[in-house]
């Protein structure tokens, strides 16, 4: 992988490669994730991962705003993000029985 | 953009996959949800972090890097919160932690943690 | 509501009216009655050097004071500040800061040699905490002198007498003319005290005795609070702020539409988001405070993480999770989230419920919850919060307010057993 910087090429593009590549391994941990999520047990655990691989997301819209040069993207991250924590918080709130978190 | 700080970044984002991949591993292999809520919380803040450390690092003194430095903040804000969120309705909903099999002395009883994670070898062997 | 038998032999005591005395025990409306004396003090004390003005701080803190009271509890009196003011113009010539004095009084029914350490303890505790919710309405250190003591420990006090004979006893030693009761103050003797302490008291001829006018505050809805310019006016900026920098490059569509939004956003939130007025000279101390204390939170963050991220993927090593609960020595609802949010962050500890001071905390490893009793974190939040002077403070191992809960979930905290899937 430091082929390129030993080389001396062009450098922006193979910061630019190196954060779609590791967008693409944030995105094989997202699917990892994706059995916790499934398997539960309890919807607790559910609710993480789904916080888990929110954040993940929030990362690979992050690497990918600059990868392909889309500044826009990072104000999707931010939204992303936001929604993110309320779904957590709106969750662990609404299906505890007495509503007493936060 | 100098070879430094591509190293600076380069760095940046695999320390970043790195945690997240601490974090992914701990959520797939930990045996409860209190304990799985720690790496959720923790490492994955970081590995996010040093990610957007990485991105805003790219950007350099664009208006745009501050976005992701505030993203990052936001991200160290949030995510604690999030985190123990769950983990006190966890608690209100009356799941016990998870404990060694002799209680607090254990801690070589030889129960760890392997026996409810089936598959954390794979899921974190095809990313390195 | 006030006896003030000691206003015509004022000119006795010359230092007198700068120092208040205030007894203190842990009673509901001692937050009230702190706040109430020490606005009351600087109001006084400010009044009286009102002819040699001011550079700016002084407006800051008048306006601060008449606006204070009505803002934070619905029964304070404005009409008695004025007298106290009055009151005390003619000793406060002196350009020294205002004296106030917290006197922790020990009650009979404490006084057993057998148990005597943790009642001590317990004393420094509540002075400790007495002395930082002063500085808090003072804003600031150099605004005011704290001092708190302990008296009584060596008498065996058992009425209201003998505790006022100690108190005037105590008030002539540090020079106090004033003495203030919280409504709610009780040493422990037993029977109801206040009123034959405040009798007692004031047959005391060169003192004035006065109650604190405030009642225990109204419970009200937890999160919606109060409004005040102040208040506004900081979230507007805020909001501003925030506005442009998502806009990016400033052009006037995005001042004016920003503005706009702010002003909007400042208006219908601003009793949700600020429970206490930004001050000019704390507010961005803290802020300093905080630069210095985030990446010392982040050292400990990476470190602790690497020792967690070996034992999550090294398999032969253990866990060992462990509910542990702490009350750490910080106040209020900013420190306690930062502290609790900064506990969270560090890898092995996470907070699993707040409930008041009091912490329940899940710890991953031996490790981590030595290092969370050692206490570092709870004296970086006191460092932010209250000053570097506060950092000097024991372990919460050593404060004996650290234990380690039970497994097996009976943790009497509410939790029924039920299963949760």
């Amino acid at each position: 992988m430091s082929l390129p910087l030993l080389l001396g090429g062009d450098l922006d593009a193979f910061v630019a490669d190196a954060f779609l590549v590791g967008a693409a391994l944030f995105v094989v941990l997202a699917i990892a994730l994706l059995y916790r999520v499934v398997k539960g047990p309890t919807m607790q655990d559910r609710v993480l991962a789904v916080n888990v691989l929110g954040t993940n997301t929030v990362v690979v819209l992050a690497l990918l705003s600059v990868g392909l040069g889309e500044e826009s993207l990072l104000d999707v991250a931010l939204i992303y993000a936001l929604l993110n924590f309320l779904m957590a918080v709106a969750i662990s709130k609404f299906t505890v029985d007495r509503g007493g978190v936060i | 953009m100098n070879e430094f700080r591509a190293i600076a970044i380069v760095a940046c984002v695999l320390i970043g996959l790195f945690f997240t991949l601490v974090s992914t591993v701990g959520v797939l292999r930990l045996p409860d949800i209190y304990t799985r809520a720690h790496t959720a919380s923790q490492a994955d803040t970081l590995g996010a972090g040093f990610a957007l450390a990485g991105v805003a690092l790219a950007i350099g003194t664009d208006a745009t890097a501050v976005k992701a430095v505030l993203l990052l903040f936001f991200m160290f804000v949030t995510n604690p919160t999030a985190a123990h969120a769950i983990a006190r309705a966890a608690h209100e909903d009356g799941i016990v932690p998870w404990a060694t099999e002799d209680g607090a002395e254990g801690a070589h009883s030889g129960a760890g943690a392997e026996d409810s994670g089936t598959v954390p070898a794979d899921s974190g062997g095809d990313v390195q | 509501m006030r006896q003030n038998a000691g206003d015509d032999d004022r000119g006795n005591a010359p230092a007198a009216g700068r120092s208040v005395l205030v007894p203190v025990g842990p009673s509901s409306t001692l937050r009230e009655t702190i706040e109430y004396v020490v606005d009351s003090a600087l109001d006084s004390h400010e009044t009286g050097t009102a002819d040699a003005p001011t550079d700016g701080a002084s407006e800051d803190r008048s306006a601060d004071a008449s606006g204070a009271p009505d803002g934070r509890s619905e029964a304070v009196s404005a009409g008695s500040d004025e007298a106290d003011g009055t009151a005390d113009v003619d000793s406060a010539h002196h350009d020294s800061r205002p004296v106030v004095h917290f006197v922790y009084v020990h009650a009979p029914d404490e006084f057993d040699p057998a148990d005597e350490t943790p009642e001590l303890d317990d004393a420094e505790e509540l002075l400790d905490r007495v002395r930082v919710w002063a500085e808090e309405d003072a804003g600031g250190e150099d605004r005011i002198e704290i001092r708190t003591d302990t008296v009584g420990k060596d008498q065996y006090l058992f009425s209201p007498a003998d505790v006022a004979a100690t108190l005037i006893d105590a008030a002539r030693a540090r020079g106090a003319g004033r003495i203030v009761l919280d409504p709610e103050y009780d040493p422990g003797i037993g029977a109801p005290l206040l009123r034959p302490l405040a009798y007692e008291l004031s047959r005391d001829a060169t003192l004035s005795i006065e109650e604190a006018p405030v009642q225990q505050r109204v419970r009200r809805a937890p999160l919606v609070g109060r409004s005040s310019a102040r208040r506004i006016g900081a979230l507007t900026g805020l909001s501003f702020l925030f506005y442009q920098v998502l806009a990016g490059a400033v052009s006037p569509f995005d001042l004016v539409t920003g503005s706009i939004t702010a002003i909007v956003v400042a208006g219908t939130l601003s009793r949700i988001s600020l429970s206490r007025d930004p001050t000019p000279t704390q507010t961005p101390m803290r802020l300093v405070r905080f630069l210095v204390y985030v990446p010392y939170l982040l050292w400990e963050i990476v470190v602790a993480n690497l020792v967690v991220a070996a034992v999550i993927l090294d398999p032969r090593k253990e866990i060992d999770p462990t509910m542990v609960r702490i009350e750490p020595a910080v106040y209020g609802a900013l420190p306690i989230t930062s502290l609790a949010n900064s506990i969270t962050l560090t890898p092995g500890t996470l907070t699993v419920r707040v409930q008041g001071r009091e912490l329940l905390i899940h710890t991953l490893l031996p490790s981590a919850r030595e290092d969370l009793f050692d206490g570092s974190l709870e004296r970086g939040v006191r460092f932010v919060f209250y000053g570097r002077r506060a950092m000097r403070i024991d372990s919460l191992s050593d404060r004996d307010v650290a234990e380690i809960v039970p497994s097996q979930g009976n943790d009497a905290s509410g939790s029924n057993g039920g299963d949760g899937s």
